[in-house]
């Protein structure tokens, strides 16, 4: 039997969405990672925020390497950006109440998609 | 302080964007604080069209004159953030004067959701097609290990029950000199020469009613009158055999390697069930499987073999040689017949 994925278990999307909002608030909020979005439209922003939580917490539909790649290869991030990230993600999840093993789980997730987001 | 007063300071402070306008000219006569966070601060002779130069003032003047109100939508960048904004614009007289009442609700986070759910249902849908296209190769990949109506029952109840198929033809092919031919030729040209000998055997059975029931290497099952009853099972079985014949024939004469079979045919009586738990196989047993394989061995290279009952009926249709009694192990002293292409025959007859 497949294990019940994190999507599964914080409550699918009606929950999940909650979680994409609040990350996608707090992003647009900071200084450091904001700008990035800068000229980006709102579904388009929100369309990727929705793929890349989904993904992350095994949802109904995974962004491929391939596409994470591409999606970020036109864009300078650095480390440090996405160690911001990170502990954006990281606040975003326990505000949501994620178990603090869960919130490792997604970001070890999340690390291992670094060398695909960072160039 | 005056009632006009704490009005007028409700109207300022409220989460909701309110403009009075002049209903002919749409010169701003006063806004609250919501708005002109959002907007600015119109200039003192300001018209609507100068601070939303995307709404549409005539429908908005038409729609007034018409309903009595309009309602639209504007977007702005408000540091990195789209904001979307509803404009709802309701006409009222003041003093014998004709007002325009704007109120802005801010409808950012409901743009944002919707955006959302589309996203989402596209995952879900995508998945959905994916989920289906599994089901479907899951499906064809057991469709190619059972018949139909033995699938369609262990997909309904889990568990297949064993039948009884009585009468069936069976048609047991094997290969000659198929062994010395894996160990000195290519093997993953023998596979993928074996594989389309394979698949145009399972094609020529399609075409006479016979369900291929398994290949063991380079032995070939195939049966008439099962699942469904057929009455001339036995005639499908011998059509198909003559046919893969004359497949190899033709495949051999364009072809560098030969392939050369015998084939044995026999009918009687089989049952047919799932075996296995983990690693399922839809099989049969019985005599008429037995049979078959004991005349094959009877048969020289592209010949077939056929028990005295089933050449019986085949008679009729069929040109048979009778190759005498032969001791058929485990079935005793039997006529064996060889199954001829009659076309060929009479081809080679000059008629």
């Amino acid at each position: 039997m497949n294990e019940q994925s994190l999507f599964e278990k914080y409550g699918g999307f009606a929950r999940i969405s909650r979680v994409v909002l609040s990350f996608y608030d707090t992003l647009l909020d900071s200084d450091d990672i904001g700008p990035f979005f800068d000229d980006i439209d709102m579904s388009r922003m929100v369309d990727h925020q929705t793929k890349f939580i989904a993904s992350l917490l095994g949802g109904p539909a995974s962004y491929t390497d391939n596409q994470l790649r591409q999606l970020h290869s036109h864009l300078p991030i650095e480390d440090d950006h996405f160690d911001e990230l990170k502990v954006v993600l990281g606040a975003t999840l326990k505000d949501h109440e994620f178990t603090d093993p869960d919130i490792i789980a997604v970001l070890q997730e999340f690390e291992k998609r670094r060398g695909l987001i960072v160039g | 302080m005056s009632i006009e007063t704490i009005n007028e300071q409700l109207l300022r402070a409220i989460g909701v964007g309110v403009a009075l306008l002049d209903g002919n000219s749409f010169n701003f006569r006063f806004h609250n604080d919501t708005f002109e966070e959002w907007f600015g601060k119109p200039e003192a002779d300001a018209r609507l069209g100068d601070v939303f130069s995307e709404l549409d003032i005539d429908a908005l003047r038409k729609g007034l004159k018409e309903n009595g109100g309009y309602t639209g939508e504007t977007r702005f960048k408000k540091k990195r953030r789209t904001m979307a904004v509803a404009l709802d614009f309701t006409l009222t007289e003041e003093g014998g004067q004709e007002i325009a009442v704007l109120v802005c609700q801010n409808i950012t986070r409901i743009r944002e959701l919707e955006s959302m759910i589309d996203s989402y249902s596209m995952m879900v849908e995508r998945n959905n097609r994916e989920l289906k296209r599994e089901k479907e190769q899951v499906e064809k990949l057991l469709l190619n290990i059972m018949p139909r109506a033995v699938y369609e029952e262990f997909k309904t109840f889990g568990v297949v029950t064993p039948q009884l198929y009585d009468p069936v033809s069976v048609l047991m092919l094997d290969f000659v000199g198929f062994t010395d031919m894996v160990a000195s030729a290519d093997p993953s040209v023998t596979v993928t020469e074996l594989n389309d000998i394979y698949s145009a055997f399972d094609r020529i059975g399609e075409q006479f009613g016979c369900e291929r029931i398994k290949t063991i290497g380079d032995a070939y099952i195939t049966v008439a009158g099962l699942p469904d009853p057929t009455p001339d099972h036995s005639k499908a079985a011998a059509n198909a055999a003559i046919r893969f014949i004359r497949y190899l024939e033709r495949r051999n004469s364009s072809h560098p390697n030969q392939w050369r079979c015998r084939i044995g045919l026999a009918t009687g009586a089989v049952v047919g069930s799932v075996v296995g738990i983990q690693k399922y196989v839809y099989d049969i047993f019985g005599p008429a499987v037995n049979l078959a394989t004991r005349l094959q061995e009877f048969s020289e290279p592209m010949q077939i073999s056929v028990q005295d009952e089933m050449a019986a009926t085949l008679r009729e249709h069929f040109e048979l040689a009778n190759l005498g009694s032969r001791d058929i192990r485990g079935f005793g002293q039997k006529d064996v017949w060889h199954l001829l292409d009659t076309a060929k025959t009479m081809k080679k007859a000059g008629k």
